[in-house]
């Protein structure tokens, strides 16, 4: 992974190509290029999203770009490294928004730095696509021209919770999370829409994510009659330490809850190969091997192309490298479709429907820009874990 | 329940424990309180990790390998960070030396290892709950340190030139004892025993850089419970600050067990400065 | 006499003349304008970047008091940066109470920083160095973990939108000017602290605090004031940084923001404010511009830091120094002007001090034992015997660093309370060290201003504001002491940095600063100590002629000729007790102190 931070991306092997034509022929003026500002986190506590969902969207770049671009203009992506740190993703927005006059900001890929960044690109009126679950960060008085791929927070636990209580029939939850910001907003949103469900939320905690022990929370869970614990953290540590106190303590219930409950840094944490059974994840229907063990034809074929490419699956996510890649063409092809101006981009995508993801179909209107549907949200099985991707949780109907 | 929290309680305990006799043993040399403690434990999972889990090195040479690390990153601090600003102590620039020296340290591990935790290896395949290796394994270490040093100081002539310098240093001086070569010494053991808290605590808080700066203060805690230099008083500390901070993470849970454990490390602080054991006043004209 | 006043007085004009002020407010003045100007490039990238910096600046200046003056390793105070942000916000947001102006809440910011400043800052009147280090360190964890537990007003983990400021300051240029008339503010009031006797005061807590509380320096409420302000500039920096942030959550205030700030003082220069200035616009910049190194920036602001440290102690500040690199001339001599003493010593009275049964005990060492001293004013008191005999301690426990077991000290009728060194200063006993206590960074006439700190008038404020009250101490005490100066013979080295000198100098230079005090009793320990014979004549003539000015001197030596020169009286210790008292002439054909002590 480079860690340059402006590295503009012309593309690698197949770009070099464009590369070296371009210079052939300097007489003829090349179309301007269009800009995207790239906000995502490479370094830093919370990176391997960003480095997950780096590997799309360079992907798809390079793709475009070796097909001669978008009508003939190239993608030129300014990236900035935001560290997984507001202050610096504030920098590097401004960079972006008001030096570098991108036509439309990418990223950030983490909530945290979103949640500064957006604010500013909406005040420079400039178009952003980002893919942040925090609820607040799409709103269409606000911040007109900000879209989101991917799932709000109140869909990702709308999905666990459907999960728990209507497929595995589990009315008494324990909901708890670390420390950090993310961990304690997604329980305090989540405890009540379990309410709401009908369940009852028997234990509800915010657990230091540095204590090795988590013993007597376990414990009070299962006092408390806990049928299922619903962890809500991006720490591999704090879920791993999860796991491994309910396989010793023999407790069997199910673990539902966060994405990272099934990345490769949880697993290695694993005391026990099998401590990862019954743990249901978040992910997504398109990227999941449906019932017959294979995954949608989109899918397939994007993990063909992966393949191909020589791109890594196995040290992260499927459903993060097809986010990424999504984000990519879904700027492309609302460039392509009626320009680059921050009106034309807004105006195309708010007119947006079911548009053909790998990672989910969006759907946006002027009113509604979260572009996710309810019914993509799925629960997986995180020992089902290959080449990034996971079986769909049972009790799904197909 | 109460099993669980005096399980964890002790073994994290003896962690701190040895952090902080790993302060003490620097202090007692220098008059140097090192920021490096806390690196030096988080090397200790670290390292123990690399060489044992990674390397896939058989567990005694790994630890043996640890402990030597220990030591020599002990050596290199004295030498980096600490030597050059001893004759202008009074400046405390040596808590500036020393901090930057384990940022130096935590910044290069979180970019050659990684930011997140990652596992280490179970080194001893027996037993479970309460004879699990992490539990028992801190609480052995602090043991042998405490008995060893012990041992030591009473015991050997090296050890009371030890206890010459902590004493007095210009006396130790006037008496013709090598103080230099003495602290060398003392920091390379310290690492050692820095080394051997992060390794012994490696199975319960994971190879991870963000250990640091949890170990360097709540290993900093014993020491200021205890009142410097005082390695029992350190254990003591240790293991009730492991104990206390287990039970308030179970009485009032993750949020406010970290603020409780700062609030008692204050009031200590304000109330009895000396620490609970209580030490005098060292002269100042 | 008048001609050598005019002379002083003269000594004193080419410093503080406009020219040489202009030279030190220029690189001040270039900054605001550059600053001023800025806007004009229209690269609002930049803009933000640099209003960035004013935001650092505010927390930087007031932590530049805390850490860079007063020597107190301050590491946690991203803590009350968070603390104001939070403030502004939830006051401007309305979750706590009816939402008010951003203004208004950024003066509660203030209000609410300076009293969490002090709240943090207790301890370190306590506590050693790096306890208060840790403490701060912990403060910062906390204030972020009670952000996230008190969700209705901070919002928890998804935070709280930052302020937007209304009129007059619109819009991102004009948020920009705010924060860089904030800064220039900052900039302007840590100044004037820092050519102040406060400013002085804290240096000396931070190198040599032994002498600063026997100039009458009380530590703690002198740091208490500064964290109060140090506090309340965090605070400011707090509000402008969540507007700046547009958003805030408990993940913006890293550990790594409080180490920029706390580097950026110690790259810019410990005791200056135009190097910590420098220092935080080169670290707020430094990785914009530095963008392939982005992921390192930590670890290289560690390696800098450590590199300070060890190689340039002095920093930024210590490099621009250009002037303390001219040559000193090699053959210096010192002159004393003894007939100056009735001038810078007018108006003052001796007192006699009477030590009466004075016991004290180390553990099992008896230092000092039933102990009756009395040093008339008008008199020279020779305190001499072998080492270990006593005499440092009897000093010691005279100017009240200890505590004697029994017995008491008087000054004339009053009793002076044990244990209180910070107070012999206004009872006019002023005194020396065996090893010179001295500020090296500071010049020679700035060591010398300590000595007369308790004379100021002026309150902190009034010094922050350089208010007339304020400009005339310091004209009074500069005065006092380029007089001072000029009578034990350094007048020539007045600005140059105290570290430079030669020993000898120094033993002076502690005299002029006890000169300072106008003492009515004055201590010296061993002042003869590394002179050499000529020296030690001309010291023995300016001891003699302050003691004919009224004060009385009591003074501990081992060079038998000098005591016996310039002594009235002298007192022989021996194991902690009297061995002999009485004229030199009487000591010298003393029968026991002859083969006890001078015979060997």
């Amino acid at each position: 992974m480079p860690i340059k931070r402006r590295q503009v991306l012309s593309g690698s092997a197949a770009g070099a190509l464009s590369l070296a034509g371009g210079l052939a022929s300097p007489a003829i003026a090349a179309p301007e290029p269009i800009k995207i500002g790239y906000l995502p986190a490479l370094t830093g506590p919370s990176s391997s999203t960003g480095i997950g969902i780096n590997r799309g969207t360079e992907l798809a770049v390079n793709e475009i770009n070796a097909a001669g671009g978008v009508n003939g203009r190239k993608i030129e992506l300014i990236v900035r490294d935001t560290q997984s740190d507001p202050t610096k993703a504030v920098n590097g927005a401004a960079e972006l928004t008001k030096r570098q006059k991108v036509n439309i900001v990418w990223g950030p890929l983490n909530s945290g730095e979103s949640l500064a960044a957006v604010p500013l690109v909406a005040r420079d009126g400039i178009p952003q696509l980002h893919p942040c679950w925090v609820d607040s960060l799409t709103d269409v008085k606000k911040y007109p021209m900000c879209f989101r791929d991917a799932p709000t927070n109140q869909q990702i636990g709308a999905a666990a919770n459907r999960y728990v209580v209507d497929i595995l029939k589990r009315k008494k939850v324990a909901v708890v999370s670390d420390t950090t910001g993310y961990g304690t907003a997604s329980v305090e949103a989540y405890a009540p829409m379990l309410k709401e469900k009908g369940a009852t939320v028997v234990y509800q905690a915010n657990i230091d994510a540095a204590n090795p022990d988590l013993k007597p929370d376990m414990l009070r869970m299962r006092e408390a009659g806990a049928e299922a614990i619903m962890p809500w953290s991006v720490n591999a540590g704090f879920l791993a330490r999860i796991c491994n106190t309910r396989g010793k303590m023999e407790w069997d219930v199910p673990i539902v809850g966060q994405t990272t409950l099934g990345s490769g840094q949880t697993k290695a944490l694993l005391e026990k190969p099998e401590y990862w059974n019954k743990v249901y994840s978040n992910n997504f229907r398109n990227v999941c091997f449906a019932k017959d063990g294979k995954l949608l034809p989109r899918a397939a074929e994007f993990v063909e192309k992966l393949r191909k490419v020589k791109i890594d699956m196995g040290d992260t996510l499927l459903w993060w490298i097809a986010l990424g890649y999504d984000g990519v063409h879904m700027m492309a092809d609302a460039v392509k479709a009626v320009g680059s101006s921050p009106e034309q981009i807004t105006g195309y995508w708010n007119k947006l429907k079911d548009w053909p993801g790998v990672y989910g179909d969006i759907t946006f209107t002027p009113q509604q820009h979260n572009g996710f549907q309810d019914d993509e949200v799925v629960m997986c099985e995180v020992n089902s874990l290959r080449d990034g991707a996971f079986n769909l949780a049972p009790g799904y109907a197909s | 329940m109460l099993e669980s929290i005096v399980s964890y309680g002790l073994a994290i305990g003896a962690v701190y424990a040895l952090i902080g006799i790993t302060y003490n043993v620097m202090f007692s040399a220098s008059r140097v309180f090192s920021f490096t403690a806390g690196m030096l434990g988080m090397l200790g999972g670290v390292l123990g990790a690399l060489f044992i889990g990674k390397l896939g090195l058989p567990a005694i040479v790994g630890f043996v390998l640890v402990l030597a690390c220990g030591a020599v990153i002990g050596v290199v601090t004295e030498i980096v960070a600490v030597r050059p600003v001893l004759k202008s102590i009074e400046q405390h620039l040596y808590v500036l030396s020393t901090l930057a020296f384990a940022l130096l340290v935590q910044q290069l591990t979180a970019i050659e290892w990684g930011t997140e935790a990652q596992p280490f290896p179970r080194l001893i395949p027996i037993g479970s709950g309460w004879l699990d290796q992490q539990f028992w394994l801190p609480l052995l270490a602090c043991a042998a340190t405490i008995v060893g040093l012990e041992f030591l100081y009473r015991r050997t002539l090296v050890g009371r030139a030890f206890l010459a310098i902590a004493e007095d240093s210009y006396a130790a001086r006037a008496l013709g004892l090598p103080e230099q070569r003495l602290r060398l010494a003392s920091f390379a053991l310290a690492g050692v025993i820095g080394a051997l808290a992060g390794f012994t605590g490696g199975e319960m808080l994971l190879a991870f850089f963000g250990n640091q700066s949890i170990l360097s203060f709540y290993g900093f805690v014993p020491v200021a419970l205890g009142g410097m230099g005082s390695n029992r008083g350190a254990v003591i500390g240790g293991l009730a600050l492991g104990l206390f901070q287990q039970a308030a993470n179970f009485l009032v849970g993750g949020i406010f067990a970290a603020v409780a454990v700062f609030v008692v490390f204050i009031a200590v602080l304000l109330l009895r400065p000396e620490g609970l054991a209580g030490a005098t006043l060292s002269r100042r004209v | 006499m008048t001609d050598l006043t005019q002379a002083a007085m003269l000594a004193t004009m080419p410093r503080s003349s406009w020219r040489a002020r202009l030279g030190k407010l220029a690189p001040f003045l270039a900054l605001g304008l550059a600053g001023l100007a800025f806007p004009l490039l229209g690269d609002s990238y930049w803009g933000v970047i640099v209003t960035r910096a004013c935001v650092y600046w505010v927390l930087v200046a007031g932590l530049n008091m805390v850490v860079g003056f007063a020597g107190q390793i301050a590491i946690g105070w991203v803590g009350l940066l968070t603390l104001g942000a939070y403030t502004t916000s939830a006051m401007t947001a309305g979750t706590a109470m009816p939402a008010v102006s951003p203004y208004l809440a950024l003066v509660a910011s203030a209000a609410i920083g300076g009293v969490f400043g002090l709240i943090v800052g207790m301890p370190a009147l306590r506590l050693r160095t790096f306890y208060f280090a840790m403490a701060t360190l912990g403060f910062s964890t906390i204030v972020t973990q009670v952000a996230l537990a008190w969700k209705s007003v901070t919002g928890g983990g998804i935070g709280v939108p930052g302020p937007v400021f209304g009129w007059p300051f619109v819009g991102d240029w004009g948020f920009y000017y705010f924060c860089l008339l904030l800064a220039g503010l900052c900039t302007w009031m840590t100044a004037n602290l820092a050519a102040s006797r406060f400013g002085r005061a804290l240096v000396a807590i931070r190198d040599t605090e032994v002498a600063a509380e026997s100039s009458g320096i009380a530590k703690p409420r002198l740091l208490m004031i500064v964290f109060l302000f140090s506090g309340a500039l965090a605070g400011v920096a707090g509000g402008l940084f969540s507007s700046l942030q547009s958003y805030i959550t408990p993940d913006a205030f890293t550990f790594d923001l409080s180490v920029l700030f706390f580097i950026a003082i110690l790259i810019g220069g410990r005791g200056s404010v135009l190097g910590p200035l420098l220092g935080t616009l080169l670290l707020t910049a430094l990785p914009e511009i530095a963008a392939p190194l982005v992921a390192w920036s930590t670890f290289l602001y560690a390696a800098l830091l450590l590199a300070i440290v060890l190689l340039v102690p002095g920093g930024i500040a210590d490099l621009l120094d250009f002037k303390n690199r001219r040559p000193l001339e090699q053959h210096r001599e010192i002159v004393p002007r003894p007939e100056l003493l009735m001038q810078l010593l007018h108006g003052k009275r001796g007192e006699t001090l009477s030590l009466s049964g004075v016991s004290l005990r180390f553990g099992g060492v008896q230092a000092i034992s039933n102990l009756d001293l009395d040093v008339r004013r008008e008199e020279v008191h020779g305190l001499i015997g072998p080492n270990g005999s006593g005499k440092t301690t009897t000093l010691n426990v005279i100017s009240g660093y200890y505590a004697p077991q029994a017995g008491e000290v008087r000054l004339g009728k009053v009793i002076l309370p044990p244990q209180a060194p910070q107070l012999r200063a206004s009872e006019r006993i002023a005194r020396t060290f065996q090893t010179p206590r001295l500020i090296g960074s500071a010049s020679v006439v700035e060591n010398v201003m300590i000595g007369g700190t308790i004379d100021g008038r002026g309150s902190f404020i009034e010094s922050l504001l350089t208010l007339p009250r304020h400009r005339r101490d310091e004209a009074v005490l500069r005065e006092r002491a380029m007089l001072a100066l000029l009578t034990v013979g350094l007048d020539q080295l007045a600005e140059v940095r105290a570290d430079r000198l030669q020993h000898s100098e120094l033993r002076f230079m502690e005299i002029a600063r006890a000169l300072m005090l106008q003492p009515a009793c004055l201590l010296l320990d061993e002042p003869a100590a590394g002179l050499s014979a000529e020296e030690i004549r001309r010291l023995g003539v300016l001891i003699k002629a302050i003691s004919r000015t009224g004060t009385s001197v009591l003074l501990v030596e081992h060079h038998a000729d000098l005591i016996f020169d310039i002594c009235d009286r002298v007192t022989v210790l021996n194991l902690g007790r009297v061995l002999a008292a009485g004229t030199p002439d009487e000591i010298r054909s003393h029968r026991e102190v002859v083969s006890a002590y001078l015979g060997a």
